[in-house]
Formats: C-alpha cells, structure tokens, sequence
C-alpha cells in the first residue's frame, strides 16, 4: 500500500481529518484524503450542510447520513481535471462570503428554506468578465458540481440500492412496448 | 537474451501452434482439437479462466469507488485506451495500457488492445452480421484492392458451423446483402424501432431495411449450449466485465474449455510470440520464438502448421518481424506487400433524435442487442459519388427519469419516484467500409523497442476522400429518414475519431489469387510458406460494413478443416 492510499484509509476510518484535531480554527487543518483539493474540516462540514440541504434526511435517510459529501471530494480529487479543481476549489472558498452578503448570516445559521433558496439561487449565477463575475461563475461551478455528485452519490449508494430501490443485475425479459399504465409503481415516500 | 531451451524439443513439439486465443485463435483451436490435433495455444497476455477471472462481474453499482468511471491519473497515464468507450472501471482490468505495448502514430491511430486468454472477445459488442456476394464481389466490381480469392459459397457452410455452437440469435429477416443464418429467436425491437422500420418500407419501399440486429447470445433456447456449461443471456448488458452465464460468445466461455476437455489443447499464457521459425532447407516453417512476459527468456515451440492470429495488426507485426535468409521482409512477404493496404471501419457519424408519438409505450428489461441498418447504398449498382457504403446501427428507447430541478425533500420525493418520460429517444450510428490502400501500412520502427525488445509498429493509416463523402452522405440520408419518419430535434455529429477506435482494423496479410499482389491464398495459407495460416483480421482483403468477428470464426474453422486435411495428404 503506498502511502497516499495509507493515508486516505486513515483519513476515512478517522472522518475525514487524519490530522491531529486541533481547537484553534484560524488555522483549519486541511484533509489529506483529498491531497488535490486542500479542503479544510470545517469546509467538509459545510459541504456536508449544503447535501444534507440538496437531499435532507426524512423517513428515509439523507446525504449525509450515506457520506455523500466523501463521495463528491473522491469524485473531484480523483476525476477532475486541475482546471475543474481549480474553479470548484474557488466556488468552495468563495460561498460562504457570498452567503453572508446576501442573507447576513452564515450558511449553518439559515433556516432550511432559506438554505434552499441559497442554494437554487447560487446554482443559477450567471458569470462574467469582472472579478465578480468570475467568482459568480465558480460558485455556481461549485454548487452545480455539488448538486450533480449529491445527487449521483445518493442515489448509487448501497443503502438506497439495497434497501430502497434495489438494484437488479438481472433485470428480465425486454419488453418494447409496455404500457406506462402498467408500470406504475407504489410511490416511495421521500 | 537467455535463450534456455531447457526442455527437450520433443517435449516442445506439438502438432499445430495457434497464435492468439481470441476469436479466431480460439475457433482454430477448437477444431484442430476436435479433429484430434495435438495443438498449443499461446497467449501473450495472462490466463483468464471462464467466472473465476472475471472479479466484477457481480459488483454492484456502489462498490466501484468512482462509480465506473476512470480516475483522471488513469486517463492522462493512458489517453490511447481512455478513449474506448468501454475502458471503465468495471472492465479496464481486460485492456493493454498505453506504455505496455508502445507503438508510433506516423498518423492519429488508437491501437485498442486485449492481451488476456481470450484477448477481445471479452470486449466485443457481439454483433454478428453475415457477409454476402455484394461484399465479396466488391473490391473486383468497384476496382480497389484485389479480387477475394473465394465468394459466399465458399463461406456460407462454415458461417452455418460457428454460429450454432457460438449461439446467435436473430430473425430470417430474407435480405439479399444480409444472408440469414442458423438463427436461436431474434431479440424482439421496441415499438419506435418498429415504427421506424415501417416508415422506411412506406418511404423507399423495400430499399432500406432495419432489422433486429443479430448477436452471439443464447436467446430462446440453452439445451444445446448446457453441454459448453453456457446458459441463457440474462440481459444483463454487463458482458465487458465477462459473463458468468456464458450468454454470449467469448473464447473464455466457449472455444477454449471445450478445446480443453478434448485433451488435445495445451495452454501457453504469459508468452509473447518474437517470429516464425522458417527452416531454409525444409522450405517451410518449422515453429515459433518466444519470449516469455516475466523471464524475458526465449523459448521456442514447434509444429508442422503454424496459426498466426494474433489480432490483426499484431498478427503484422509478428511475421514481419520473421525474418530470415529466404524472408529478409518478413515471413511470405516475397512482393513486399505485407502490412500494406490495410483498413478499417468508419465509425465517426451520428444522426440523433426524438419521436413525440407512441407516447403511451415505454421499455422494460433488457437486451444485448438492437436495430440494424444493413448497407443500402450502391448495393446493386454504383450509385453515389464515393465507393460502397455503410451499415448503421439504430436504437429507441424510453424510461422513466426523475426531475433534478428541485431541492430538499421535492427533489427527494422526485429522484425516488421517477415519473418523467419526455419523448422517445433516438439514435444512429455508422459502420462505413474503407477502401484498402497502399499507402494505408504498418512496418516496423528501425530504432524503436517495446519493453521485450520487440520492433515498434509505425502505424501509417488515415481517412481519405471517399470516407469524407461517405460520412457526409451517411449524415444526409440519416436525416432525412428521420424526418420523413417524424423524428423532431435532430441532431448529427461528425467525431472525426482517429482510426482504430472502431477497432475494426483489418489487412495487411491480404488474401489474393495472386502471389504478386497478395500474402494469402484461397485457404489462408501464406502463398510462399504453405504451413502458415492466417485467419484473423489481417486476412481480411477488404472490410465491408459488417462488423467482422463472425467471418473471422468461419475463416478460422474453414482453415483448420483445410490444414487437417492436407495433412493426412
């Protein structure tokens, strides 16, 4: 085993911080699992805040409750390109200022409206040349990468898989012409 | 090198060597060992035995940590295979990687490669098409290449042969230019499929036909395969990562236990084949080299008939890389001929679209397969401004999706009870013949070595005008079929994709009725060097549409009855 995957498996089995925990929040330990993208402990928990918003827990579990937000720094780490990193790096760094300029408050403090509304805002932001427009353009980078891995995360993990939707590796006999009447299913509360 | 020929020669003597365990390597031999051949299969890649090799064939969706997709180090250490549609994480354990067999790309060409016991059958798409008289009767009609030194009466018994043991399933579908075949039931087309077939016949007639594309699964009926240890396609659509019902055709499932159980195969694995051994007083081949893939020692094997079918352009590079007093060029390549006029298929067109109507319809389940376009242009007559044609694949389909537009427990409630249908979606793909050409080649780099001190293969091949016209056309026609059919938002796209990346190579060891212009006659025996065969892609004297697995099976078969036979002379 080398040591970047030691140190991945490490930072797994500790939730994400391999480093030694440490009290002064000024300087915020970065994760090693994520060697790419130098995401901060607390920017996990953020992260974690806005899937848990993205797919909130209910009857049936939420993001976090499946750490979806590991599966989208594992997504970014080891499938993007330094570019994509790069823009969704900056979004990251830059949200939550952007949240505080428009609500007031930071992002963990809204109600779960008002983070909803945040974030189908954010997604929407539209770019351009200026510097604003670029960190515009990274956020709403950043939130849309979220939105899309939240979303991949969930719905491919092995809770919902399993226990929700199973997933079948013999799905039966094609049928080319089957009535959507005859499909419907019972609806899953979600 | 050491050369340890430690074992004596008599232990490695056999009475035919096959190169290759794909396709048709493995078909080859098959029959030697049914026919009581005491035959060694050699293998450059390692073994990879039916189920117990194949480690994500029942991995759910979950357990690959990127969810199938390939890790950007990956794809930047390897951007050749990265290209393939199928290098994904379930199945990228069956591709050769970039730097373990280098080459040089005179021009763009993505060299996809399986080294493995049963090499790409693993892979393949499974499509199996018959060739006709229209194709083999091409290169002599239209004036390109030379003429095929045997037509589909030669063939037509042998294809009948490989497609009941390999288990192919298709409908009589009657047409001229696709001949039907020993057929298990058709694979059944969906709705829009079959609106779309109907709108051809009403607009051109019986010009243009879409059929239920014929594939090597078994569909129907398993009773006759229980006796490979095969059962029936489950649909899984899963077969890159190697089926453990053995529903469809590969050498692993198939061809090579069964030639195991004769007794008569010997299995050599982790060898990569150096050169044939040509006796210059015998005046003929006498065996193989080898270099074994972690000793780097060579080994040498020898039988009185040589298969060489190591893949097409491999199969190149290993007789060019024979050489001797008698062959300075390469083994049989007297006219010096060999690696040239080598072709593919034109993969790069697509025609999508959508279909407002059959709204109340959708699919469920699955299948391995789906339409067919067989090639309607210039089929009886040349027609168009550019030579031959191309045969399409075409698919529909329709499944429920969810709404991602919300956000919390609206978006939940959506993703988990997908309800969205949208119209139905459709697509075209093309499979474009290609002119063999001179000036298309492969040789050997004067300075360059692999990582066993093998040559390099400079690799010399590109589109030219006909595939320009040809793709443009492929676009045109498709368009309008569409729009006639009532397709609405209807997209082409031109991928310009380098050749190779239909992996569909094919040439350089051309068949040919004669010996000044080609390597191989009528029975795939080198015309100087008799004992050697050739029966994969590197035979092949033109391409046709049709994708070519199946013909290169019947070759194989055919083949090794003729080496048989000439033995018992």
């Amino acid at each position: 085993m080398n040591r970047r995957i030691a140190l991945r498996h490490l930072a797994l089995i500790s939730g994400g911080l391999a480093l030694i925990p440490s009290c002064d929040f000024s300087s915020d330990d970065i994760l090693a699992a994520y060697d790419k993208l130098k995401v901060t402990a607390s920017q996990k928990t953020l992260l974690g805040d806005i899937s848990n918003t993205i797919i909130p827990a209910g009857e049936i579990k939420g993001a976090l409750d499946l750490e979806v937000p590991d599966f989208i720094l594992v997504m970014i780490n080891d499938c993007f390109t330094t570019e994509n990193q790069a823009m969704f790096t900056k979004g990251f760094a830059a949200f939550p200022d952007y949240v505080k300029t428009i609500t007031g408050s930071k992002f963990e403090k809204l109600d779960t409206k008002k983070k909803e509304e945040i974030i189908q805002a954010g997604t929407k932001l539209e770019g351009g040349e200026t510097e604003e427009g670029q960190t515009n353009k990274a956020i709403s980078y950043f939130l849309n990468t979220t939105k899309r891995f939240t979303i991949q995360g969930y719905m491919a993990s092995e809770y919902i898989q399993t226990e929700v939707i199973p997933y079948s590796l013999i799905p039966g006999e094609y049928n080319g012409a089957v009535l959507i009447t005859d499909l419907q299913k019972p609806r899953i509360n979600g | 090198m050491a050369n340890l020929n430690i074992r004596s020669k008599q232990e490695r003597t056999y009475e035919a060597i096959v190169v290759g365990s794909g396709i048709s390597g493995s078909w080859a031999a098959k029959e030697l060992c049914d026919l009581g051949v005491k035959t060694l299969m050699i293998e450059r890649g390692r073994n990879v035995e039916h189920i117990k090799d194949y480690p994500t064939t029942n991995m759910l969706p979950y357990e690959f940590p990127h969810r199938g997709q390939m890790p950007k180090e990956v794809k930047d250490a390897n951007p050749v295979v990265s290209k393939c549609y199928a290098f994904n994480e379930d199945a990228a354990h069956f591709f050769v990687k970039d730097a373990e067999h280098p080459y040089v790309q005179e021009k763009p060409f993505d060299w996809i490669r399986g080294y493995q016991v049963g090499g790409k059958s693993l892979l393949w798409a499974r499509q199996v098409q018959r060739w006709s008289d229209f194709d083999f009767e091409g290169p002599a009609r239209d004036g390109f290449a030379v003429d095929w030194p045997i037509r589909y009466k030669d063939i037509a018994s042998w294809y009948s042969h490989v497609e009941k043991f390999a288990g192919v399933s298709g409908n009589k579908d009657g047409l001229p230019q696709l001949p039907d075949g020993e057929f298990l039931p058709g694979y059944e087309l969906n709705v829009v499929e079959k609106y779309f077939a109907e709108q051809l016949k009403k607009h051109y007639g019986n010009d243009r036909h879409m059929i239920s594309s014929r594939c090597a699964h078994i569909h129907g009926n398993a009773e006759y395969y229980a006796q490979q240890g095969r059962a029936m396609c489950q649909n899984r659509n899963l077969c890159q990562r190697g089926c453990p019902f053995g529903g469809y055709f590969s050498s692993n499932s198939s061809t090579i236990p069964w030639a195991l159980k004769t007794g008569n195969l010997t299995l050599r694995p982790d060898a990569i084949v150096h050169s044939v051994i040509y006796d210059e007083e015998l005046g003929k081949a006498t065996g193989v080299r080898i270099i074994d893939a972690h000793t780097k020692e060579v080994e040498e094997f020898y039988a009185p008939v040589l298969f060489i079918n190591a893949a097409a352009l491999n199969t190149n590079l290993i007789l060019l890389n024979s050489t001797s007093n008698r062959f300075p060029n390469g083994l049989g390549n007297d006219n010096g001929l060999l690696g040239k006029y080598v072709a593919f298929h034109n993969y790069r067109a697509r025609v999508s679209g959508e279909y407002e109507g059959l709204s109340e319809y959708a699919t469920s389940g699955g299948r391995p397969t789906s339409g067919y376009f067989p090639r309607f242009r210039n089929v009886y007559k040349q027609e168009t401004d550019f030579l031959r044609g191309y045969a399409a694949g075409f698919s529909g389909g329709r499944g429920a999706r969810a709404d991602n537009s919300g956000i919390g427990m609206e978006l939940k409630e959506s993703l988990l009870n997908p309800d969205q249908y949208g119209p139905w979606r459709v697509g075209s793909h093309m499979m474009g013949e290609t002119l063999p050409k001179e000036t298309n080649y492969v040789a050997l780099d004067e300075n360059l070595k692999d990582p066993y001190g093998m040559p390099q293969l400079k690799i010399n091949i590109d589109y030219d005008d006909n595939d320009e016209k040809m793709t443009k056309d492929y676009i045109e026609q498709m368009t309008e079929m569409f729009e006639k059919a009532g397709f609405t938002n209807i997209q082409s796209s031109d991928s310009k994709q380098a050749p190779g990346l239909d992996i569909h190579e094919m040439g350089g060891v051309r068949m040919g009725k004669d010996p000044k212009t080609s390597l191989l006659n009528a029975n795939h025996q080198l015309h100087a060097v008799p004992n050697v065969y050739v029966t994969d892609g590197a035979s092949m004297t033109s391409t046709s549409t049709q994708n070519p697995s199946l013909t290169y099976m019947a070759f194989a078969a055919r083949a090794a009855h003729h080496a048989v036979a000439e033995s018992k002379k």
